[in-house]
């Protein structure tokens, strides 16, 4: 393959090439800065704890972590991110330290020096921990020497094995939050495997109706990477998921120490189960990725503007976690609960402090915290004859993507039957605490609202007399919040308030007029076409007397017979106008053709003169053409003539 | 000169029967609307108006119901039952009678003014009529029948005008008229009845709707199937409007605000246009 370079255009490639390097080289230039994180801070003994230290704009070098009698370093994982978020650039690198307390007591764990790889040192604080004794029900650690391999198909999808380990810390909103060890997966010919999906739930042991919380992620490996047109979707009907996202949080990790760089895409959502027992979530994704060739890397140029690289498609299965589904008990379950699982706190108002009888007062709920969002109704009124209450309205904001975490508003409309200081209904508000396994009951405490002016009195009917349909309304009343009282009168009487298109006889009605029409039309049509002709016959008459005479014409000039011959001809042509003009046969004269058309009386003159001549005198000029004149009649005379 | 004399001609039996059956027929028409105007206030209209005066609301709704029942429907029954229920608290049947009576009289503002209060006290939105909403409400029971007078006379124009000879020298008039008469009504007729053909296919389909009331007390369970057992997906408020989509014994499928469907029980339901529910055919 031939290309031909100009000095400018190479020039050009040259400098672009040279600024993005100084761009992408900026942020290693930059000072580096540690973040770090222990969570959570407080756990029971058997919990695992992450420590989390991340290196932004510098990679870091080898250290130990500090020993502290009690915390067992169970694993660790390190992770380096590249992002490219607003168009800049940067690179991220992350520790992360699993331990595992093996003892109550409170624990810190001492401050360290950090060296990076380019010979800068950053200081840990140190970190404070607080371990309780109640570790029966803790998680069972993560555990990363214990996870056995994954499983690989021979064309590229991985099927994670099933791994039990929900993550402790993972509220799902940020990908720096992730804190679980990736063991990345090996496909059948021992390379890391192409593409797979983790999926991490905040909980596997839920309550039936639970949101928990899940983070989705999809990795693919940057050399396989191929456009995707599909969302990872749950694998059977055993959980309800929130809609996800389209677009994912998209980053770009080096896993392996480094050797293998992926394209990560992560979603976050909450999933609930609708029933209870132990059921299997995995969740799949319709995937494309590259089919990688060993020559792909010899012919850049080929393989960027010639070369289309063949996609593979396949459903990539993520790791399978079983879930632990507990129904809610019966035991102490308020009459006001509504599903409402979580955490929640309330608060209550109402204005305005003074109204009137029957003026609404508005009260205001606000339900925050964590949970199932869907569950949470507005919180229920005692009942109260002194109040009147409507049905609430809400309003919802989630403050974050799993749609977890939220403020629920109901606003409620309450009108007061009589005046004094009058207490509200008593409010309160139901959930259920999955961390306490109880049910909460948070009673609302409300104002009491001065009431003033008296009760209105009932509108009555007028009294029955004179107009039937009259009422006492009047157009002031019309405006007002009172009904217009009742009529006096029956008004007009219908059986049925069925329409009448509903009723068989219309529809029968207009059918039968529509047919009728068309029958009409169809009579007329059969009665024009196939009506008997009352001038057919006297026609045919006349069409068998013409032929009489054209025979009696053709027979004379056989026998040479000049009298019958001008006598038949004239006749012929008598018949021939008769039927033209609507005329009696006898009836056509010359002077009678001469009015109507005197160029055929020019015409016919010679032959009625012939005619009258022979006819009356009884002799025929010898040297007539009976055969010519034959013919003339024939071909001038016997054609229909103009009218 | 005496051409005609009364007394000159005796009187034909069937002339005298004609005259007698017009003179009848003259009687009743005047006096036969004068007799039912008079049945237009009675005793049992009275003794429910009277109850309603008096706080007895239940009593008075059931009078009203019992009026409707004997009597048949009426814009005033069902606005003055309208009333009654709304004071006896029952706003879900409150507001089907009001609709009801709406229905009857789309333009009566009395009755939209009741309903719209009923339906704030139920805390729903307001449902007034627009202006082309009451148009159409009160052309569209007539549509029907000007298409069908429309049909009668394209019929007679189509045989009058193939017997035109007949008739002119039996009515004495021009051949030539009567022709150009009978045209005339094919070509303003065969237009004519397309577009009330078009206006009345449009009017059913726009009340063709099965529309229903919910009359649950407060609200009625909104379930994914039509089960008892199915799981609840909501709930509609009474006096909620719903739109009848489809039947399963004793369950429909409704249209709710919003586009919010969904199976509800019968028992918690009534149709504005009663024993509509009926001519659904179970699914």
């Amino acid at each position: 393959m031939r290309f031909s370079f100009s000095l400018q255009s190479f020039t050009g490639h040259a400098l672009r090439l040279g600024f993005f390097l100084l761009w992408a080289t900026v942020p290693c230039l930059e000072a580096a800065t540690l973040t770090q994180q222990i969570s959570p801070a407080e756990v029971n003994v058997g919990d695992t704890v992450t420590v989390t230290l991340q290196v932004q704009n510098s990679g870091i070098g080898n250290f130990r972590f500090p020993q502290v009698d009690g915390l067992e370093v169970v694993g660790n994982r390190v992770e380096t991110r590249a992002t490219f978020n607003n168009g800049s650039f940067s690179s991220t690198n992350v520790q992360v330290f699993y331990l595992q307390p093996s003892r109550a007591g409170d624990f810190t764990i001492p401050g360290f020096d950090l060296h990076t790889s380019d010979n800068q040192v950053l200081h840990v604080q140190p970190m404070k921990l607080h371990v309780l004794a109640g570790g029966a029900n803790a998680n069972p650690a993560p555990s990363v020497a214990a996870t056995p391999p994954p499983v690989v198909s021979s064309q590229g999808p991985v099927i994670m094995p099933p791994n039990n380990q929900p993550t402790p810390d993972n509220s799902g909103n940020s990908a720096d939050t992730n804190s679980k060890n990736i063991d990345v997966p090996l496909d059948s010919d021992g390379h890391p495997a192409k593409v797979f999906m983790i999926i991490t739930p905040k909980t596997t042991d839920t309550y039936v109706g639970e949101a928990i919380p899940l983070r989705i992620e999809f990795y693919i490996r940057l050399d396989v990477i191929a456009p995707q047109n599909s969302l990872p979707t749950i694998k059977g009907s055993d959980f309800l998921m929130n809609n996800l996202s389209v677009r994912p949080y998209q980053d770009e990790v080096t896993m392996n120490g480094g050797n293998d760089e992926y394209h990560r895409e992560t979603w976050v959502t909450a999933i609930s189960a609708p029933k209870s027992g132990d059921f299997p979530l995995q969740m799949e994704r319709d995937t494309y990725w590259t089919k990688s060739s060993p020559d792909s890397g010899n012919d850049i140029f080929g393989n960027l503007f010639f070369h289309r690289t063949p996609l593979v498609h396949g459903s990539v299965s993520s790791n399978q976690l079983v879930f632990h589904t507990h129904s809610l008990p019966q035991e102490g379950r308020p009459t006001n609960f509504s599903g409402a699982i979580g955490q929640f706190k309330v608060t209550g108002n109402a204005t305005p402090a003074t109204v009137g009888v029957g003026e609404p007062v508005g009260l205001h709920f606000a339900v925050s915290g964590e949970g199932n969002f869907d569950y949470v109704k507005s919180p229920s009124l005692a009942t109260d004859p002194n109040w009147k209450t409507y049905i609430p309205k809400s309003k919802i904001e989630y403050q974050e993507e799993t749609r977890t975490h939220g403020v629920k508003t109901f606003d409620q409309d309450v009108i007061p039957q009589k005046n004094g200081n009058l207490p509200l209904p008593a409010a309160s508000f139901s959930y259920f605490d999955p961390t306490t396994k109880q049910y909460v009951t948070m009673p609302i405490p409300l104002p009491a609202v001065n009431v003033t002016g008296s009760v209105p009195v009932a509108s009555a009917a007028a009294a029955p007399s004179g107009d039937s349909n009259s009422t006492v309304a009047t157009p002031a009343l019309l405006q007002s919040s009172e009904l217009v009282p009742n009529r006096l009168g029956f008004g007009s009487l219908h059986q049925s308030l069925a329409p009448v298109y509903r009723k068989p006889w219309f529809w029968i009605l207009q059918a039968v007029l529509i047919l009728s029409l068309f029958a009409g039309f169809l009579f007329l049509f059969v009665r024009s076409r196939f009506a008997p002709d009352p001038t057919q016959p006297e026609r045919t008459l006349r069409e068998h007397s013409l032929h009489q005479q054209e025979d009696a014409m053709s027979e004379a000039v056989r026998r040479n017979d000049a009298q019958t011959f001008f006598l038949a001809a004239r006749n012929a042509v008598q018949l021939q106008l008769g039927a033209q003009w609507h005329m009696r046969p006898e009836a056509i004269t010359l002077a009678e053709v001469q009015d109507r058309n005197p160029e055929l009386a020019k015409t016919l003159e010679p032959l009625f003169t012939q005619a009258s001549e022979v006819i009356y005198s009884g002799q025929a000029s010898s040297d007539l053409n009976l055969a010519e004149w034959e013919l003339h009649v024939r071909k001038n005379l016997l054609q229909p003539q103009p009218a | 000169m005496e051409f005609f004399s009364l007394h000159s001609w005796p009187e034909r039996p069937v002339t005298a029967l004609l005259r007698s059956l017009g003179l009848t027929a003259l009687i009743l028409f005047f006096i036969l609307p004068s007799v039912l105007l008079a049945d237009n206030s009675d005793a049992d209209l009275d003794t429910a108006n009277r109850a309603y005066t008096a706080g007895r609301y239940e009593e008075s709704a059931k009078a009203f119901q019992q009026l409707i029942a004997t009597r048949g429907y009426s814009a005033s029954l069902c606005f003055n039952l309208g009333n009654a229920e709304t004071k006896a608290g029952h706003v879900g049947l409150a507001i089907l009678n009001y609709e009801r009576a709406r229905y009857l009289a789309p333009a009566d503002p009395d009755i939209d003014h009741n309903l719209q209060l009923a339906r704030k006290q139920a805390g729903l939105d307001p449902n007034s009529y627009r202006w082309w909403e009451i148009a159409l409400r009160i052309i569209y029971p007539f549509v029907g029948y000007i298409v069908m007078v429309c049909l009668l006379l394209l019929t007679l124009a189509l045989i009058g005008n193939a017997y035109t000879p007949t008739l002119a020298s039996a009515c004495k008039i021009s051949p030539s008229i009567l022709r150009t008469g009978f045209r005339g009504i094919f070509f303003v007729g065969i237009p004519l009845f397309f577009l009330l053909g078009f206006m009345e296919l449009s009017a059913i389909g726009f009340t063709n709707r099965i529309e229903g009331i919910v009359i649950a007390n407060k609200e009625a369970a909104l379930r994914i199937s039509p089960f008892e057992s199915a799981e609840t997906v909501g709930s509609i408020p009474e006096g909620e409007l719903v739109t009848v989509e489809q039947r399963h014994n004793d369950y429909f499928r409704i249209e709710g605000r919003n586009h919010h469907y969904g199976w509800i029980q019968q028992k918690d339901m009534e149709p504005i246009i009663a024993a509509s529910f009926d001519a659904k055919s179970p699914n």
